[in-house]
């Protein structure tokens, strides 16, 4: 527990008749860059709110820095939060904004200054100090907010959705800035977001909530190639789902899959699954592999409904009289297949993952 | 634009100016002719004991009755602003509706109220404030016009400090929490400063009109203690001293111009979000 | 945030309302006292609401009250659409002089305003009683219609007016259909507000009402001097029902509005040229 930056333990939360978080266990190391993601309404803002201590967990125990905060006052913890909407003060200007909770900790009027200097340096804001959060732009509004939490050295730096009210190069941007941030400060980042590829590309690891439970815990090359939910392979990726149900096991997290309308593939999966179990076959996109032309007997055909072209590669949509609707990507390479070519499928088994329906 | 015209100019500049022109006048006390001629002796008046203690009391009055306001305004404007949608707007009404209701009946219902024998009189010796063969001895005293004033114009000073509430970010105050703040420090540093636009636009039309007020102290004065209002009302309606009451009132006026260049300078240095 | 976080705040902001309330439930709880000298509660009754209707001085003086209102409310009326009307396309410098004389007219000391009036009605002979009161409430109270009116202005469209013209309407066919249409509500409101303001006035009242019959408030003025009785009482209950009414009923009209704004604009044009 001591190397934990923080530490949920069996933590529910009820807001009258709905469950918003349920009996979730979850430890991050210190200085890890730690995401949750899930769609709305999931758990993730409310278990957020309550590591910050807005809200009060109707059951379990939450440890900060290896400290019960589970009754402690927001205002007692050593954690902060950059708010989606930042929640910068209207009245106060960039530089009493990062200062303002060095001066409640009434911290030396010297040390205010320098610490405040060179968080404001740290966010490259230097030369807008006395301008008004108005008068900044979204970009700049969330670096103030940023600089806001971080200068006071927090556990734990709450991020919520920062980025979800700018524009989409600017987000990319910003990861790129947040990232750096992360490995120049150390602290440890709690981070929520919607947006699985957000997360995926700056978390050390990501937790994926749903419906107040929490679904899986890993890096995300883990969560993406082996998830162990038919929920989580579903929402961190375009996937294609194929149903079936277990053949027979072959070995630990090894089994057969019989596919309707394909026959019987080999596949990985999470461990425990039982012969005859319902289960979905998941191959990404790029997992797919297009052979132009009819396909070979007892192959899997299908015919290009639409290609789109998306820069660096092509979204390819098929649709397989055996399979119904596909997803492929395609290189850009000089000969992309086009609409209504037939295409012969199939997928390396070494790849394909099957999970529980 | 013609009745506007003489509605805006010649009904109200203009008796206005004529005031301002008659304060200067002198009246000839066997004849009640008003004679023209600058004299300032309307204004030097007001040094006698009688008028000074009436000035001073309004000033301590209005001052009172503002900064009353301001404080009961911003603990509900503040408590209103926080709570969620369908909360406010009935808070709201709970506020506006008894401020709907006749001016008079409201202020002389505090008579009612205040009188010995009355409920807040039996209420006191209820709980042991007055002892029994005594009395509150509330009423027509200068706390008891300072009540109605504060009863009348409370809800002026909620309504533009809630206003400047209302669309405060609700995240604000937790930001204010998770960076340290405890409850009171979060209203110093931060409910007070964003309420500043409403808290001076409030004690614009509170303080104001309070100098000024003429019914109330008749109503809840008992004609003992009495304002600038009701001496510039008894000048003009039975002493027929009209220089002098004209001289007080262009002395209220100005009074108040002055007051108000101050709290507007205030508001335009406050933030407006 | 919830009144469990904010025990404190909760309890006084329950005491200010109290506080706002309580006048109010005096007066209604002492317009049933059958102790008429209200010394002490001795069980309710309806009789003191039919003495205050029968009372004639009550009576003739609701009955100025009402004619007061009526006439200083149209009055306040004209004054503020024509003046606002003129406000819209008026240069700068005059504007901001206009919007002087209505923030004067609210923030002067209504006492000033009246002995001002007062003093310059008896030096032109102008007759003081009913027409001289109606012309001091408009004066005070166009300055609230016409912030109504003007807050209107700001947000109509001049694409509206444009667009009527570009159909074909003449300018004083695009003012009644368009211009005068779309304002509507807020005369309506603009219009109550002023009559309620009326209804209510004391000090403009008094100073100008002369030797003539005097506004219901100056003669529950001259009744309270006396003595505080249920009949008052009653009265207040019903002059208290009245304002509450009407004020509703002008800012239902303004919020309603406000909500059925765009889409009855829309409306409005469509019909602009059918009817």
């Amino acid at each position: 527990m001591s190397d934990a930056a923080f530490h949920l333990v069996d933590v529910s939360k009820r807001f009258g008749d709905i469950e918003a978080v349920r009996e979730l266990d979850l430890e991050v190391p210190q200085g890890e860059f730690f995401s949750i993601i899930g769609p709305s309404g999931c758990g993730k803002t409310t278990t957020l709110r309550m590591l910050a201590g807005f809200e009060d967990p109707t059951t379990g125990t939450i440890f900060v820095g290896g400290r019960d905060v589970t009754n402690v006052r927001p205002y007692h913890r050593s954690v902060n939060t950059v708010f989606q909407s930042y929640a910068l003060f209207p009245h106060l200007d960039v530089w009493e904004n990062v200062a303002f909770g060095l001066r409640e900790a009434r911290r030396p009027r010297e040390e205010i200054r320098t610490r405040v200097t060179e968080t404001i340096a740290l966010v490259r804001l230097e030369g807008r100090e006395h301008a008004r959060p108005s008068q900044l732009s979204g970009g700049q509004q969330q670096r103030v907010a940023l600089a806001r939490a971080l200068v006071n050295r927090p556990d734990v730096l709450l991020l919520d959705e920062p980025l979800g009210a700018l524009d989409l190069k600017l987000r990319a941007e910003l990861q790129n800035q947040l990232k750096d941030l992360h490995r120049a400060v150390g602290v440890t980042f709690c981070y929520v977001t919607h947006d699985q590829g957000e997360a995926f590309s700056m978390s050390d690891r990501v937790a994926v909530m749903n419906g107040g439970v929490l679904e899986q815990v890993g890096h995300p090359e883990e969560v993406y190639r082996r998830p162990q939910t038919a929920f989580v392979a579903d929402f961190v990726g375009a996937s294609n789902r194929l149903p079936g149900r277990i053949g027979e096991v072959t070995g630990a997290g090894r089994y057969t899959v019989v596919i309707d309308g394909v026959g019987e593939r080999p596949a990985s999966g999470p461990d425990g699954l039982v012969a005859g179990a319902q289960t979905v076959l998941v191959i990404r996109p790029e997992e797919l592999r297009l052979t132009p032309g009819a396909a070979a007997a007892g192959g899997i055909a299908a015919h290009v409904v639409d290609v789109a072209f998306l820069g660096a590669q092509r979204t390819v949509r098929l649709d397989s009289p055996h399979l119904g609707a596909l997803v492929a990507t395609a290189g850009a390479g000089t000969d992309p297949p086009r609409s209504g070519d037939q295409v012969a499928v199939d997928w390396d088994d070494r790849h394909s993952w099957t999970v529980p329906s | 634009m013609l009745p506007t015209g003489i509605v805006t100019l010649a009904c109200f500049l203009a008796p206005l100016a004529l005031i301002l022109v008659y304060s200067f006048g002198s009246e000839n006390l066997v004849s009640f002719n008003v004679n023209f001629g600058w004299t300032t002796a309307n204004y030097t008046a007001f040094g006698s004991s009688l008028y000074l203690d009436t000035l001073l009391r309004s000033v301590a009055l209005s001052v009172g009755t503002t900064l009353a306001c301001a404080v009961l305004g911003l603990t509900l404007a503040y408590f209103i602003s926080r709570q969620g949608l369908r909360t406010q707007r009935l808070l709201l009404a709970a506020v506006i509706i008894p401020f709907w209701t006749s001016f008079i009946v409201r202020t002389y219902s505090w008579v009612d109220i205040l009188q010995n024998d009355g409920p807040l009189d039996r209420l006191a010796h209820a709980i042991g404030l007055v002892g029994s063969g005594s009395h509150i001895d509330l009423l027509y005293t200068p706390a008891s016009i300072g009540i109605g004033m504060v009863y009348s114009y409370l809800p002026l000073m909620i309504l533009p400090i809630y206003v400047s509430l209302e669309r405060i970010d609700p995240a604000i105050y937790n930001a204010g929490a998770d960076l340290g703040a405890t409850p009171w420090r979060q209203f110093r540093r931060i409910v007070l400063p964003l309420a500043k636009p409403g808290l001076i636009a409030g004690s614009i039309i509170v303080g104001v009109p309070a100098m000024g007020e003429f019914v109330i102290p008749e109503i809840l004065g008992g004609g003992k203690t009495l304002m600038v209002g009701n001496i510039i009302a008894n000048q003009f309606q039975e002493t027929g001293n009209y220089p002098f009451g004209s001289a007080l009132a262009v002395a209220l006026m100005v009074a108040m111009i002055v007051v108000l260049f101050i709290l507007r300078r205030a508001q335009s240095s406050a933030v407006v979000v | 945030m919830n009144i469990r976080r904010h025990p404190i705040s909760a309890l006084l902001s329950a005491v200010v309302i109290a506080f706002l309330w309580l006048p109010l439930v005096a007066v209604i709880i002492g317009s049933f006292d059958s102790n008429s000298l209200l010394t002490g509660w001795s069980g309710a009754t309806g009789h003191w609401y039919s003495q205050a209707l029968s009372d004639h001085n009550v009576r003739s003086g609701f009955e100025t009250t009402l004619i007061i209102a009526v006439l200083s409310a149209l009055l306040s009326l004209v004054v503020a659409v024509s003046g606002g009307l003129w406000w819209r396309s008026a240069p700068a410098r005059a504007r901001a002089f206009y919007d002087g004389l209505v923030f004067a007219r609210i923030v002067v000391p209504e006492v000033v305003f009246a002995s001002a009036l007062f003093f310059l009605f008896l030096k032109v002979h102008f007759a003081l009683g009913l027409p001289a009161i109606v012309v001091g409430h408009a004066v005070l109270n166009s300055a609230y219609s016409t912030l109504i009116i003007q807050a209107r202005l700001m947000g109509l469209d001049p694409a509206l007016e444009e667009a009527a013209a570009d159909l074909g309407a003449t300018p004083w066919r695009t003012f009644r259909r368009v211009t005068l249409i779309t304002l509507m509500p807020a005369i309506i409101a603009a219009g109550l507000l002023a009559f309620t303001f009326s209804l209510d006035d004391v000090v403009t009242s008094f100073f100008l009402q002369g030797t003539s019959q005097s506004p219901l408030p100056i003669v529950l003025l001259g009744m309270i001097r006396f003595r505080i009785t249920p009949e008052i009482n009653a009265v207040g209950v019903f002059v208290m029902f009245l304002t509450v009414g009407l004020m509703s009923l002008a800012v239902t009209t303004l919020t309603t509005v406000g909500r059925l704004g765009r889409a009855g604009r829309r409306n409005r044009m469509l019909s602009l040229y059918q009817g």
